[in-house]
């Protein structure tokens, strides 16, 4: 089929040049030094893409990474305050990826975000090993998600 | 009954005749088969025939002059008693039945019948006796009883009928599964139990009673008495006469309603968990794009935002929504399916299936190389093939965690004479072993541990033999070379021939 080809072609022209109407806010690192960082990891790039946007209007620092693996590296830079991350991906899963950043950055707060059913398994998995973590349904409303990280500060 | 009386020898004075007649009666008391003996009025044996040493094993120079009593078993000797009264009354004793004891102190079953021998002024003088061993007709007796209340305690109907299929026989069983008492159906035809669409089978049956052959476990329908069909399997065999002619036929019939009900319960169950299996990968197909749209109209809302960057944002949310509807249009119009069959391109119904699990395929690093050679549209339940599909293709998936090759094609065949489309599904996945093989059609067996039902190729199996096809899986765990491939083979329109064979004599009927 030709829509995920196309569907990724869309994402690359977002994250391409300065003109990338998705990275234009918030990215000077003077102001971002002092907000608080999300790392928001979905294998649907657009959709990872396009919150980071969002969350970057909403006075976030947002970064983007499109597999588990990667998102890991990225952490080794950008320490993140919370992790927004979809669970169903190739390679490690989001629940796997939460785990290990909750060992490695302990204060790090932890949103799970997925389209699917069939993922009770995987969360039976983390609750078997002590970690429990706070799921939103895709598709969310903007809004609901902005103040659903938000709501993981207050805690 | 005129009780001819017996007397020592025709009356009157010895002649040329009664000399002939008494050498006739003494030929056939000694040629008979039963014993005749003949004793005084005190129980002592005058005279013993052939039969009579056969059945009790004495030599007659033994036994003649020695106590009847010799033959009766000592508990049983007054009976001695009350036949001598019965005689010296000048009654007889007829099919009296007892024991008797042999020679060597055997005891057995015999009939008897004693008369009165009175001499030429009417006295009695003593008594004969005729004895036949019953032993054997007693043995079958007891054999007849035996097979009755086998045949009445049995739960399935056991019933018999002649070549004409008239009912001969009906026990319980055949009461409790029909509803007919013995009496108004035996001397009735078979037909009666059939349902009418399927009378043909009868000619089918009786043509095989003729030849000789056995019907076992056919699995059909059955009417009974108050209208109710009833699913029962059938044994029929020819039942033969002394000299091998079949003079009628038994049949056995068990109720398999309660199974075919929790066969179809099954089936039921795993159209469940397959239209389950794909919702979930719908909704992540679905949930996905709508997420971003969302996004996109919320981006697009925002102040200080450019019109070129708003047209990006719409143009890029509106592929988002044909991606919604491109999924929504191959998958959700398969739970439209009536069941009936109709016209189709099996190639249409396999995208349909590749659609959902595509993405699950990229996240696994499956390549897909297919091949479809199938220019003639099929008629079939697409909504059962979409099912079969949906099971095999999910399975090939589930083999290659790892990654692989799944092939699928499809070319037109003829199978025993029909054509056919043969679909190989072939993946490079980790295989079944050869133990498991010859079982993965059985329900409930699965590899997969607690991800599995355990049922799904069961199920396909099912879907695929109620479109008159077949389904045959090889698989090797070979290292370096596993993989597995399943075969599935379709007729073209078999439904079609069917509805018009089953519909034309009904609209014969109304014209």
């Amino acid at each position: 089929m030709a829509f995920p080809g196309a569907m990724i072609q869309f994402a690359d022209s977002f994250s391409g040049g300065r003109s990338d109407p998705l990275r234009s806010a918030g990215e000077a690192e003077n102001v971002s030094a002092r907000l608080p960082r999300v790392l928001v990891v979905d294998d649907e790039r657009l959709l990872a893409d396009t919150t980071a946007a969002i969350l970057r209007r909403s006075g976030f620092h947002a970064k983007t990474a499109y597999d588990g693996f990667s998102a890991l590296e990225m952490t080794a830079n950008f320490h993140p305050d919370y992790l927004l991350t979809d669970i169903m991906m190739p390679g490690m899963n989001g629940v796997e990826l939460a785990i290990a950043i909750t060992k490695m950055y302990p204060s790090a707060k932890i949103l799970l975000f997925s389209g699917q059913a069939g993922i009770a398994d995987i969360l039976e998995q983390s609750r078997a090993q002590g970690y429990e973590f706070p799921l939103l349904a895709k598709p969310v409303h903007p809004l609901k998600l902005v103040e659903g990280i938000r709501n993981l500060g207050n805690r | 009954m005129t009780q001819p009386e017996v007397s020592a020898g025709p009356s009157g004075p010895p002649n040329a005749l009664t000399r002939a007649t008494n050498n006739f009666l003494a030929a056939i008391v000694a040629s008979s088969d039963d014993a005749i003996i003949s004793k005084d009025l005190n129980g002592i044996i005058c005279s013993w025939n052939e039969g009579a040493r056969r059945i009790f094993g004495y030599e007659s120079e033994e036994i003649i002059g020695q106590s009847i009593l010799r033959l009766i078993p000592p508990d049983l000797q007054h009976e001695e008693d009350f036949i001598l009264g019965r005689i010296r009354a000048g009654e007889r004793v007829d099919h009296f039945e007892t024991t008797r004891m042999r020679k060597d102190g055997e005891r057995f079953p015999i009939s008897v019948t004693v008369s009165p021998i009175k001499d030429d002024t009417g006295k009695v003088v003593g008594a004969s006796k005729i004895a036949r061993d019953i032993s054997e007709r007693r043995h079958e007796e007891e054999s007849l009883y035996r097979l009755a209340a086998i045949v009445d305690s049995a739960d399935d109907a056991i019933i018999s009928k002649d070549l004409n299929g008239i009912i001969q026989t009906w026990n319980k069983g055949a009461q409790r599964l029909f509803g007919y008492e013995p009496e108004e159906i035996i001397g009735q035809s078979i037909l009666r139990l059939i349902p009418e669409d399927l009378r043909h089978e009868e000619d089918e049956i009786l043509r095989k009673l003729r030849a000789s052959e056995k019907i076992e476990h056919h699995e059909t329908t059955r009417v009974g008495k108050n209208g109710d069909l009833r699913e029962v399997s059938i044994t029929i065999s020819p039942i033969l006469n002394r000299n091998g002619q079949v003079i009628g036929a038994s049949k056995i019939a068990r109720d398999v309603s309660d199974r075919k009900k929790v066969e179809q319960l099954a089936i039921e169950v795993e159209k469940i968990a397959t239209t389950g299996r794909m919702a979930a990968a719908i909704a992540h197909e679905i949930n996905n794009p709508l997420a971003s749209v969302l996004n996109l109209i919320y981006l697009s809302r925002q102040e200080g935002v450019s019109r070129e960057e708003i047209q990006a944002f719409l143009a890029t949310a509106e592929t988002e929504l044909e991606r919604v509807s491109h999924i929504a249009r191959q998958t959700l119009g398969y739970y439209r399916d009536t069941g009936a069959p109709a016209e189709a391109y099996l190639h249409d119904l396999i995208e349909n299936v590749l659609c959902v699990y595509r993405n699950k395929m990229l996240a696994h690093g499956i390549e897909l190389e297919a091949t479809f050679n199938d220019l003639r549209r099929i008629s079939v339940r697409s909504g059962e093939i979409v099912q079969v599909f949906s099971n095999v293709i999910s399975n090939a998936i589930d083999a290659m965690p790892q990654g692989g090759k799944l092939c699928i094609s499809t070319a037109q065949t003829v199978i025993t004479g029909r054509e056919s489309l043969r679909v190989i599904v072939s993946d490079t996945g980790h295989g079944i072993r050869r133990e498991h093989v010859s079982r993965v059609f059985e329900p409930f067996f699965t590899t997969k541990g607690n991800l599995g039902t355990g049922i799904g190729l069961w199920v396909a199996r099912q879907l695929v033999v109620r479109h008159g096809g077949q389904i045959s899986i090889s698989s090797s765990t070979e290292p370096g070379d596993s993989g597995t491939l399943v075969t599935i083979d379709l007729p073209f329109g078999r439904q079609e021939g069917e509805a018009i064979q089953a519909e034309a004599p009904e609209s014969g009927k109304e014209n």
